[in-house]
């Protein structure tokens, strides 16, 4: 054809190149050259203008021990926009962080707070556990610590960098292991950890010693050279904690690490986990399995709607429910009332929670009073059709602070 | 322990080379349509390539190279697809977890299309000379090269974009098809634009796609003076660093 027509064509062209290269340019001058667009809203200037440095705290803070002095968030927010912290801080420290989701579905805007202000520290060494029903805020939570989601609002500082400021930094620090894994499926197992390990900047040579010991270390090297595809659940998830641990990382981010699996599989997984820790890998785990959570982790948050509803030692935490509980289950709703109503008055019953056709009774020394429950309803004529003494566990610690089991929520 | 961007983008490259090369059927089917519009199209054209206005001297040095440029846009435009099933697969993640630059991550993704256009290519070439009896300037079909690996640039970073974006095979499907066909059928592949009426040649001037066909065909004829091969060269090169840039953005902001 006649190009000699082309010539508007091009002006236009190149009048978009002119404008888009002067736009970008002018936005990296005014950014201070070095970090590009990845910053827009989260830069040293987004701490609130109330945060100063530590001397200018309340007294009475400042009259606490060094270590929750340390663990102040004005403390962090104002040393770690700076850039590295002393090695004797915790591993994570959150302040405020928060992530908001905007989705637009058929020209509705639809806001979604996933993750609403959540402040907490993670100690080295700690197995940390956040707990929660599907949905609660979890993996947007380990996402945006693991450089992967940008926060919305708020900061936090891992292994002393600050988020925002230092992703890169923060990435040779720790290692990740998502939900799905993200291993190659037509690659061998072996084939899939030598690459990771190259993306973490180690030679061939290196490469191949490192994934050679990871093979002793976790079992694996009976199936390494099977394409990953094959592998049964269990095989695969070892292989995916295998590739999360590569590079040796100062804190190993697990993302349900043992779902889907089944007992034995669960169990060798958290066996695992267990030796990353031995070595003095900090690790920060999500679950919803609240008994393994209970029996592995030093420490537990537990989040509902994207808040932490209660932090401590799984040890604290069932503390919170006075003594035992006596469950109680009955033929009809009617009749569980009527329970109630007869032994919600009595002495040493702390509380009561009734749940459609179960009563559950949240009691002092349940050993001893258990048969006095039993006698009274004997007396009644009411007869329950199980009965059931138990030690507190974290599911009901869930159930008391947020009102839900965090068994309803799944699926 | 030391990255380079260079040498994450040659790292994370061979790895998708590697798993393209594990199924080699990629390159019967990406070549299986140009080969069948060559025998099966191009003998419609014998007719009318005496027609005052056709603009060079055969069917087959009209139509094959506009072959070769139909391949590339076909062949990158779809390029998204297997990232998406790397993104479900959680790859991507797992490679955006690591210190590697993203810029390495994008380069790397990208890198790919244009060998494997070269590659083929070079075949459909090879190919059209033999068995259609295609006459082959060897140096302007070496100058066709760049040109075929920056629009493969271009297609690849757009499809990539637009993978990660919509994160569906069926909606990028769509997408896809939505601005390849128009692209296609208005760049003069199957007939000359000329033919066209003025409307459509009025369209046409605005499709970058015509001015790549142009340019390879008076490559691939052994005509330099054509005005239609720097226009290609500027035109995607351009285009391929917006793409491109487009596709780093998109890469670097979270991928949920």
């Amino acid at each position: 054809m006649d190009t000699s027509q082309a010539a508007p064509f091009i002006q236009f062209l190149i009048a978009i190149a002119i404008a888009w290269g002067s736009i970008y340019i002018g936005r990296l001058l005014s950014k201070g050259g070095s970090q590009g667009n990845l910053n827009k809203t989260r830069g040293k200037d987004s701490y609130p203008a109330s945060f100063e440095l530590p001397g200018a705290l309340p007294e009475q803070e400042l009259s606490t021990s060094v270590e929750e002095y340390f663990n102040h968030p004005a403390f962090s927010a104002s040393q770690a926009s700076q850039s590295y912290l002393s090695q004797s801080l915790n591993m994570i420290e959150t302040h405020n962080l928060s992530k908001t989701f905007i989705s637009k579905k058929k020209g509705k805007r639809s806001v979604v707070e996933a993750v609403k202000q959540i402040n907490f520290s993670v100690a080295r060494g700690e197995i940390f556990g956040l707990l929660g029903p599907n949905g609660a805020g979890k993996t947007t939570t380990m996402r945006m610590l693991a450089t992967l989601v940008t926060p919305t609002r708020g900061t936090a500082a891992i292994s002393g960098w600050d988020l925002s400021a230092h992703p890169k930094e923060i990435r040779r620090d720790i290692g990740y292991v998502s939900q799905v894994g993200g291993m190659q499926r037509e690659t061998t197992g072996r084939e899939n950890l030598l690459l990771q390990a190259k993306l973490y900047g180690m030679s061939n040579f290196e490469a191949k010693a490192r994934v050679e010991e990871l093979l002793t270390l976790l079992d694996l090297r009976a199936f390494a050279d099977r394409k990953t595809g094959t592998y049964s659940g269990g095989q695969r998830r070892i292989f995916d904690l295998a590739s999360g641990i590569v590079h040796k990382p100062k804190l190993l981010f697990l993302d349900e690490p043992s779902t889907g699996l089944d007992p034995q599989n669960r169990a060798h997984v958290w066996e695992q986990v267990k030796k990353m820790h031995d070595e003095g890998t900090t690790i920060f785990v999500t679950t919803h399995y609240l008994e393994e959570a209970d029996a592995l982790c030093d420490r537990v948050a537990i989040v509902d709607e994207g808040t932490i509803v209660a932090i401590g030692t799984p040890e604290e935490l069932k503390r919170q429910i006075a003594g035992d509980i006596i469950s109680l289950e009955f033929e009809t709703p009617l009749l569980a009332e009527e329970v109630l109503a007869l032994l919600g008055s009595s002495a040493f019953i702390v509380e009561t929670k009734k749940e459609n056709t179960s009563v559950h009774l949240y009691v002092d020394k349940g050993n001893e009073n258990l048969p006095m429950i039993m006698s009274t309803l004997h007396k009644k004529g009411i007869i329950s059709t199980s009965v059931a003494l138990s030690r507190p566990t974290l599911d009901d610690v869930f159930l008391k602070l947020t009102g839900h089991s965090i068994r309803e929520n799944q699926q | 322990m030391k990255n380079s961007t260079f040498r994450d983008t040659l790292l994370i490259g061979k790895n998708e080379l590697l798993n393209q090369l594990r199924s080699p059927m990629w390159l019967f089917f990406g070549l299986f349509q140009p080969i069948v519009y060559l025998a099966l199209f191009s003998p419609f054209l014998k007719g009318i390539a005496d027609t005052p206005g056709f603009p060079m001297s055969s069917a087959i040095q009209f139509f094959a190279p506009g072959m070769i440029i139909m391949n590339v846009l076909f062949g990158s435009a779809f390029a998204g697809f297997g990232l998406i099933a790397q993104l479900r697969s959680g790859f991507i993640e797992r490679i955006r977890v690591t210190p590697v630059s993203r810029l390495a991550i994008v380069l790397g993704f990208v890198f790919r299309s244009p060998v494997v256009l070269i590659v083929q290519s070079s075949i459909l070439v090879v190919i059209a000379a033999l068995f259609f009896g295609l006459k082959v300037s060897v140096p302007g079909a070496l100058l066709l090269l760049p040109l075929l690996i920056i629009i493969g640039i271009t297609m690849a970073s757009l499809s990539f974009t637009l993978g990660l974006i919509v994160k569906d095979e069926g909606a990028l499907a769509g997408i896809t098809n939505f601005f390849t066909l128009p692209l296609f059928l208005l760049a003069g592949v199957m007939l000359p634009v000329t033919f066209a009426p003025k409307f459509i040649q009025n369209i046409a001037k605005y499709n970058p796609f015509t001015y790549a066909v142009d340019a390879s065909r008076s490559l691939v004829n052994g005509i330099f003076d054509d005005k239609a091969i720097w226009i290609a060269f500027i035109v995607f090169f351009i285009l391929g660093i917006l793409t491109l840039n487009w596709f780093i953005r998109t890469m670097r902001s979270a991928v949920a």
